[in-house]
């Protein structure tokens, strides 16, 4: 884990790991876990480069920045800053829905995209929600919707350090301020999807009930020539629950 | 002093196993358990309240909650532009339309401006800053809340002090190119404002606005707190000093007509404590925005560890505590006051030496199973003991 990589006058925590192909992974509604397996794993054959968003971990966010399409430019700048000429981009969930955004604008810096368990688009119609409410859902019905097997995954809040829970509180408080309306989705996007030209990998864990597969499905049809795999029993972060299948999953797109 | 009758209309007719069953009286429990002939009759009785309120010269207070047992006052302008026509005489306090969850202020400004027109000039209006389950009911971000709050207010005090044709309002939260409402209000520039809170910072900037600063259920400690907060930041603003009249203090209050009687039948307005607070989770302490990260340590693990975090207490630990209080415990803590008139004027009094004085006294005065004789019948004796006793007490300057 590493701070003082400044962008666009930000300072961003940044992980790195391993070596190959670069894959800037953008993370989901938390930062990505440095303890994460899967990082390991995906490092053996890929470069990985892991930002805090502004506002989550231990990256800064200034004031009034506070909207996804902030987010979106701040990584167009950051793409910029990187020496690769190209990358493959990868999203989970929240972040999902920015890589989805990032590729619409600058599919020339991208030799591929990987959603995984994305928001970003509105699906079903206007009384079905496609997206879980985490904010006014019970904590506890959350997680339970969030893995295939809540019982080991849940996170033990009382096991945290100090400031692991200062930076989980900071962390949902920025995904609040940008997802909150409309709730985690860019009624625009849909329509923008087509512009997405790169190879695409869309992955989704089939117990996800946050954001279920039928989503998914609908998410790739949307992007041409997009592929669709589901990871058997994961729910909404199949890169923590089914670590293995996953990386062999993005391996093999990686290596195609 | 001047005093202000207030009652929330709470809905306490819901089962006590539906109650306990659900994890929040608030936002998510169905509005089947709400009876509207129920609610009709509640409202006849509490603005009758509020016309008994008028008769004998003790002012009115609309405050406004959404979607829960607690409150039926969703729509506070409602009641506010009932109590401005059918009222006489007292002044009328909305404690207000909350503002940070309504889309439009110059909407808020129009329908205010409208109230004091109705009740030639007697409308005084408050701004409350609102926040847990109330940010789900009404869709509104809670994580930046606090600045549409101020916004609004700027919006709102522009709107109705304005008289030279449109103006335009391109800020942060809220757009509006073409704002000249009518009718003007009657008041110039504007009606009294008024804002509610305990937290230092938000205390500071109420003090540099000059609005009456109202505390609600603090007790001694944390009332003293803040109006040491809002009188500082005059201070370091080289603004000049207020007198008490700026600042006011709401508790619940019975009168009557022994200690006995004011107690047993005063306990009863503690069910807004035990019952009506019960809010899940999510509407709370995960609630983001609703404590800065750093408090996460304290508010997030089951049992917080000793010494962890910043050590103030949240609004959720506040809550909490007053969940199981006793009567007796809520006398002590400045939180009711009860008894025989004597005994209530004491305890204001007491009260009132302790936290350095203020001018407002809100009565929170119905509420739960409290009937509509019980609560008229501590309206009267207020009224005509201890009020006269109250306006006695002339604003000081404060130190």
């Amino acid at each position: 884990m590493s701070t003082g990589h400044i962008v666009g006058g930000i300072d961003l925590e940044v992980l790195r790991r391993g070596a190959g192909r670069p894959v800037l992974v953008l993370h989901g509604m938390q930062p990505v876990d440095p303890r994460a397996p899967f990082l390991e794993m995906l490092g053996r054959h890929a470069e990985i480069i892991a930002p805090s968003h502004p506002g989550f971990g231990r990256s800064a966010r200034p004031k009034d920045f506070e909207t996804v399409y902030d987010l979106v430019h701040f990584y167009l700048e950051f793409l910029d800053s990187l020496p690769h000429e190209k990358l493959t981009l990868m999203g989970f969930s929240f972040g999902g829905w920015l890589a989805a955004e990032l590729a619409v604008k600058c599919r020339h810096r991208l030799d591929g995209l990987v959603l995984v368990d994305a928001f970003g688009i509105k699906v079903s119609d206007r009384e079905t929600p496609d997206i879980l409410d985490v904010f006014n859902t019970s904590p506890q019905e959350v997680e339970r919707r969030s893995w295939h097997d809540p019982e080991t995954w849940t996170p033990d809040l009382d096991s945290l350090s100090d400031e692991e829970l200062v930076i989980r509180a900071r962390s949902w408080e920025a995904l609040c301020l940008y997802g909150w309306n409309p709730y985690m989705y860019n009624p625009q996007l849909k329509r923008w999807l087509r512009r997405i030209t790169v190879p695409t990998l869309v992955v989704w864990g089939a117990s996800d009930r946050i954001v279920k597969p039928a989503y998914g499905r609908e998410y790739s049809a949307l992007i041409s020539g997009s592929r669709f795999e589901l990871i058997e029993r994961a729910g909404h972060h199949p890169e923590i629950e089914q670590a293995a299948a996953f990386v062999d999953t993005v391996v093999k797109f990686l290596t195609r | 002093m001047d005093a202000w009758w207030q009652c929330e209309v709470p809905y306490p007719f819901v089962p006590q196993e539906i109650l306990n069953a659900t994890d929040s009286v608030r936002a998510s429990l169905p509005n089947r358990y709400c009876d509207p002939k129920v609610a009709a009759d509640l409202f006849e009785e509490v603005i009758d309240e509020f016309l008994l309120c008028d008769d004998l010269g003790l002012n009115v207070l609309a405050v406004e909650h959404h979607a829960g047992i607690n409150s039926l006052l969703g729509a506070n302008p409602v009641l506010v532009g009932i109590l401005a026509r059918q009222t006489r005489q007292v002044r009328i306090l909305s404690l207000g339309t909350l503002i940070s969850l309504r889309k439009d202020p110059v909407r808020v400004a129009e329908e205010y401006a409208t109230a004091d027109v109705i009740s030639r000039g007697r409308l005084e209006i408050g701004f409350v800053k609102s926040g847990g389950s109330e940010m789900a009911s009404n869709n509104a971000n809670p994580v930046n809340n606090i600045e549409r709050y101020w916004e609004a207010i700027d919006l709102i005090k522009k709107a109705l002090s304005h008289h030279d044709g449109p103006f335009s309002w391109e800020g942060k939260h809220f757009t509006h190119r073409h704002v000249n409402i009518w009718p003007r209000p009657w008041q110039q520039p504007h009606p009294r404002m008024w804002s509610a809170t305990g937290d230092p910072e938000t205390a500071a900037e109420v003090g540099r606005r000059g609005l009456v600063h109202v505390l609600v259920l603090r007790g001694p400690d944390g009332t003293k707190r803040a109006y040491a907060a809002h009188r500082k930041a005059r201070a370091e603003a080289g603004l000049p000093k207020v007198t008490t009249d700026n600042f006011a203090y709401a508790a619940f209050v019975y009168v009557g007509d022994t200690d006995e009687e004011g107690l047993r039948v005063g306990s009863k307005l503690l069910w807004f404590l035990h019952t009506s607070l019960k809010s899940a989770p999510q509407y709370s302490k995960f609630l983001p925005g609703n404590a800065p990260p750093e408090a996460a340590p304290q508010v997030y693990r089951t049992a917080p560890r000793p010494g962890a975090g910043t050590g103030a207490m949240t609004a959720q630990q506040n809550a909490a505590r007053l969940t199981s209080i006793s009567a007796e415990q809520a006398m002590a803590q400045g939180i009711l006051f009860a008894g025989n008139p004597d005994s209530v004027y004491k305890q204001v009094m007491e009260f009132y030496d302790k936290v350095g004085g203020f001018g407002h006294l809100s009565l929170v005065g119905r509420s739960g199973f409290m009937t509509h004789a019980e609560s008229e019948k501590s309206i009267r004796l207020f009224s005509k003991e201890v009020l006269p006793r109250l306006r006695e007490i002339k604003p000081v300057t404060a130190e």
